[in-house]
């Protein structure tokens, strides 16, 4: 009985590893041509079982058809990033040293200077030269003065906020519609807001996303307001962050945050889900959130009503800035020294008519000015979006260490609410960054 | 006519039993209470975890602050695995653990054959420059791995040139080699008589048979242990297989793939929750089987560092 | 690398031959023979362990402890420069001006200091429960195994749901029903360190447990038996009989729950995220190999961890083998 069992045992191991084998021996070719194709490859950032992927699967595929002809041949890859530790850029690393890298990749927009600068990303100013006026200025990716990438998308972020709540702490529709007009609500204002709001919320006023920082949400939805301040983070050219990083401009932002925990009005506790759940007034977030706003049906939204958007607040009268950045497609300096196949493919990507068709998919703005001109309603948040983007928005500082940046800028946010003297606690940490960006 | 049961000595006579005294009944009470009050804070967290894999995200804000929260979805009992569904369905959690137990396969069967080999060489053979041998394991025995994470990245990836979905080869050949399951066959062979062996060798069978028919039978103990160890090892090991197999997501072994899952938009508590105890199951069901081979492979190979 | 590789082959290779001339050479002296066909068997069943911790052990800790003298970023493999001793020079600069390093050698003494004595006093606590010949013992021995089972990943996973700082995360809900208002544990530069030690000891004593198990049935119970026959209670019999007789365990259990201990990197990192209050050796490592891309300055740490590690490894061999 036991050698019976033993037998079957191993008949059994031999099955399953047997089952492997098909997937083991069919791997992707990297080939320089494939049936005669000349194939470019392309990676891109998220699974197709996104919205986001099935709209690059769309625009793979009707460039494969368009270019039958001149047998030219593109081959996507879909590696999802993943939160904590980079997959994708985990993959870039393989790539590079295995000499696989493929002919396009997406990467976030700050990464460009780092990738620039270690030779992953190819300059493309010629072969855009003629197309570059077609996207708004400030989405193109540069390095030393040079393009090395372009925006898939922008995107614009404010503060989403619940119509009930408002309405029973007495804040009027007239009211709300000023703050979002021509002249955006002051910071003085949006702390009047919370006061009035801090009564009616079971949790926050507002959630300021102090919860996110083991990634890059809570950087890229918060540093606007350093530049509100008329605070910077960096020098011109990325390499100096002390005299910059803890500048007093720079410290009166945090300090704006740290008024917001102080007074209770946000929280490191407060997450998304008390937006949704109807607990939280108001709630900072990207334009991601609005597809989801209309479809999920969330318990204080029902129906997908219930909401508005408000943009970023300002300092003062001229100083304003809010979020903008989203990821960029580029060619990479990689083994094929052929450009040409992957020139058509990244200007394909490119083109309005694939900038439609993806931030259809993804509900996002377009980077392209064509696309975007007339194309939300008056009064429609995206509407809003786009013109807080035109007016206010600037972009991350474009720095070879940003990754250290955005490390440093999160553990500021979590030290926020112990740290009495903020200034000499930047101060602190610009020494620190500054020592370890000096390496790059 | 009620049968009482009288107890007997070897000459037949009754032997009167000794009631318990209550002192020990005390005793064994106070030991169960400690048991299981002990059991419960090992446990709970596991019976938590199990508990909120069966809720959604709304039946878990319910139950929050009142004992439900230890207790499976009862109220919902028609949705109970729909998270466990969806899991297998629409994340495909199936394949991933799939490939883990091939990798695992493939990993024990080589782990045990070239371990075992060598720690046999090591414990019995008399060659020349064996203590140099010896020496290196105990050093390696003291490195800790993760330092060397990065070099061998670049050792498989440029040295060794393995590309393409060649790259499980990365994940399985490291995993075959274990200094520390190496050290482990050494000290338990060292323990077997030399009978074995020399009876055999009288009977002319050569070196690989002894090893295969009569020394790892008697190894029983070690074997399991051994394999226990690489079992786990293959199915805990995260980091090491997103970084090689980062171009094949569908190769991923488990661990690897529970970290992108639990990344997807809009994932539920007692999904990831679902995916947890998924992932934890068949390494439970492996250390129940086989706790008791544990304890005699540590204990027989005696531990003389 | 190649080039790197087979020099380092070379003079491997000449240390083994050394040792095995040295052998030859004693072997002739005392007149014993070695067996050729034998040796020859030995080192062909030896050959592929052999090969393949040369090449994914040896080497790649080589190499670690090479990068550490050079200033390799990752993401420009090709580019990689000697720098000697800069590395280092660097690392001490940092620790003495109380940087980041010295932040993260602190956290991880703490954890250490902490987490060890604890794990082995629960495990052997728990051993000496479980060793108690009744009946629901071997259920006992099951369910405090039962955390071990669960990897790194998952504990610090569902620790973060059950410290959940919401109201309704377990703990919090839990007080809420005493009226405490709900605490964010891991957030609390006091605290989250010490609960990361708990859920560690937590997740890891039932593997000592074993350990100490098989240990204890190594020791003869007719020791106990004599010694309670002399009047000798419970405590005496432990620190007498019990202590003395699990030395070689605590010994092996010291060293590795130590080693484990130091190079602790998953829990802070999937539960805090990269935070002063809480980032560890291995995890600032990590950061700067990974995330910065600065390998050479990230091996020269691990250098000097190893280096620490061994030395107090040597150390405690040395004070527990003695006692």
């Amino acid at each position: 009985m036991n050698k019976i069992l033993k037998i079957i045992g191993a008949v059994a191991c031999v099955a399953v590893v047997a089952s492997g084998i098909p997937a083991w021996v069919s791997g992707a070719e990297d080939g320089e041509s494939s049936g005669g194709n000349t194939v470019v490859s392309v990676m891109f950032h998220v699974s197709t079982s996104s919205k986001e992927g099935q709209a690059y699967k769309k625009r793979i595929d009707a460039f494969n058809e368009h270019y039958k002809e001149q047998k030219i041949k593109a081959q996507a890859t879909y590696i999802p990033r993943t939160s904590g530790s980079s997959a994708n850029e985990t993959a870039l690393t393989a790539m590079k040293s295995e000499g696989t890298l493929p002919d396009i990749i997406t990467f976030d927009s700050p990464k460009c200077s780092y990738y620039a600068s270690k030779d992953i990303l190819y300059n493309i100013t010629n072969m855009v030269s003629d197309i570059k006026d077609e996207f708004i200025a400030s989405s193109i990716n540069y390095y030393e003065d040079k393009i090395y990438g372009l925006p898939v998308q922008e995107s614009s972020a404010g503060f989403y906020y619940n119509k009930n709540l408002f309405r029973q702490a007495g804040i009027s529709d007239k009211e709300i519609s000023e703050y979002g007009d021509e002249t955006p609500w002051t910071y003085t204002e949006f702390l009047s807001v919370c006061e009035r709001l801090s009564s009616v919320c079971s949790t926050s006023a507002v959630d300021m996303r102090f919860k996110a920082t083991t990634d890059e949400t809570a950087p890229y939805l918060l540093y606007p307001f350093v530049y509100a301040s008329g605070g910077e983070f960096c020098s011109k050219d990325g390499n100096t962050v002390t005299g910059f990083f803890d500048s007093d401009e720079t410290a009166s932002a945090f300090g704006f945050f740290k008024t917001l925990l102080d007074k209770k009005y946000s929280s490191y506790t407060v997450d998304a889900n008390d937006f949704y759940n109807g607990k939280v007034g108001m709630f900072l977030s990207s334009g991601w959130t609005i597809p989801d706003l209309r479809n999920k049906n969330y318990t204080a939204f029902p129906g997908g009503e219930g909401w508005g958007l408000l943009p970023y607040p300002y300092e003062a009268e001229g100083k304003a800035a809010s979020a903008t950045g989203s990821w960029s497609f580029g060619i990479t300096d990689n083994h094929h020294k052929d450009k040409t196949a992957a020139r058509m493919l990244l200007r394909w990507l490119v083109t309005d008519e694939s900038s439609q068709v993806i931030t259809e998919h993804t509900g996002m703005i377009s980077a392209k000015k064509a696309v975007n001109e007339g194309r939300y309603a008056d009064g429609s948040p995206e509407a809003m979006l786009l013109k807080q983007l035109a007016t206010t928005g600037k972009s991350r500082p474009a720095m070879v260490g940003y990754a250290v940046l955005s490390t440093t800028f999160n553990q500021v946010i979590n030290d926020l609410e112990k740290s009495s003297d903020i200034k000499s606690f930047l101060t602190e940490k610009a020494r620190t960054m500054q020592a370890t960006i000096k390496d790059y | 006519m009620k049968k009482k049961k009288v107890l007997l000595d070897g000459s037949g006579n009754e032997i009167t039993v000794v009631k318990k005294s209550s002192r020990r009944v005390v005793v064994n009470v106070i030991y169960y209470t400690c048991g299981a009050v002990l059991s419960l804070f090992f446990l709970f967290p596991l019976i938590y975890m199990l508990a909120v894999s069966t809720k959604s995200d709304a039946s878990i804000a319910a139950s929050a602050g009142t004992l439900e929260m230890f207790l499976p979805d009862f109220k919902n009992i028609g949705s109970m695995f729909s998270n466990y569904k969806k899991l297998f369905v629409e994340y495909e959690i199936g394949k991933y653990a799939l490939n883990s137990i091939r990798y695992a396969i493939i990993v024990i069967v080589l782990n045990v054959i070239i371990n075992g080999l060598a720690g046999y060489v090591l414990a019995k053979f008399r060659i020349p420059g064996k203590n140099f041998f010896t020496f290196i394991i105990l050093f390696l025995i003291v490195v800790p791995v993760e330092t060397s994470i990065v070099p061998l990245y670049m050792i498989v990836k440029q040295l060794l040139n393995i590309k393409g979905t060649a790259s499980i080869l990365g994940i399985i050949l490291p995993a075959t080699i274990s200094v520390f399951n190496m050290f482990l066959f050494m000290q338990f062979f060292q323990g077997i008589p030399k009978d074995y062996e020399e009876a055999a060798r009288m009977d002319g069978a050569g070196n690989l048979a002894i090893f295969f028919k009569i020394i790892l039978p008697l190894s029983k103990p070690i074997v399991a242990t051994v394999a226990v160890f690489c079992f786990i090892g293959v199915w805990n090991d995260y980091l090491w297989p997103t970084m090689i197999l980062v171009n094949y997501p569908d190769l991923m072994p488990i661990q690897s793939a529970l970290t992108t899952i639990q990344s997807i938009e809009g994932i539920t508590t007692g999904e990831v929750m679902a995916s947890l105890v998924i992932t934890s199951i068949p390494i439970f069901i492996v250390y129940v089987a086989a706790q008791k081979y544990i304890v005699q492979g540590f204990g027989t190979a005696g531990l003389k560092v | 690398m190649t080039k790197l590789t087979v020099l380092i082959f070379a003079v491997m290779a000449a240390v083994f031959l050394g040792v095995v001339a040295y052998d030859l050479a004693r072997a002739k002296k005392t007149h014993t023979q070695f067996h050729i066909k034998h040796c020859a068997v030995g080192f062909l069943m030896i050959g592929p362990a052999v090969v393949l911790s040369f090449v994914f052990i040896m080497l790649p800790i080589l190499f670690s402890l090479g990068y550490a003298f050079t200033d390799y970023q990752l993401l420009t493999p090709d580019k990689v420069k000697f720098i000697g001793f800069d590395n280092i020079a660097d690392i001490f600069k940092e620790i003495f001006s109380g940087g980041e390093l010295l932040t993260a050698i602190k956290n991880t003494a703490i954890f250490v200091v902490c987490v060890v004595p604890l794990q082995i006093i629960m495990a052997l606590g728990l051993a000496l429960f479980c060793s108690r010949k009744v009946r629901g013992a071997a259920i006992f021995k099951v369910c405090f195994f039962a955390p071990v089972v669960i990897s790194l990943t998952v504990t610090s996973y569902l620790w973060l749901t059950i410290l959940d700082p919401a109201e309704t995360g377990l703990f919090n809900s839990l007080l809420g029903a005493f009226g405490i208002p709900p605490q964010d544990f891991l957030r609390d530069p006091d605290t989250a360190m010490l609960w990361i030690v708990l859920l560690s000891a937590w997740q890891g004593c039932g593997y000592q447990m074993l350990i100490f198990l098989s240990g204890l049935t190594n020791i003869r119970s007719d020791l106990y038996e004599a010694a309670r026959l002399d009047g000798a209670n419970a405590w005496k019999r432990f620190v007498n009989i019990t202590v003395p007789g699990l030395k070689s365990s605590v010994l092996y259990i010291t060293i590795t729950v130590f080693i484990g201990a130091c190079r602790i990197m998953v829990q802070p990192m999937l539960m805090t995220g990269y935070q002063e209050h809480t980032v560890t050796l291995s995890y600032f490592m990590y950061k700067q190999g990974y995330d910065f891309g600065f390998v050479g300055k990230s091996s020269a740490v691990a250098l000097l961890m190893t280096i620490f590690i061994g030395l107090i490894t040597f150390i405690q061999k040395k004070v527990l083998s003695e006692k």
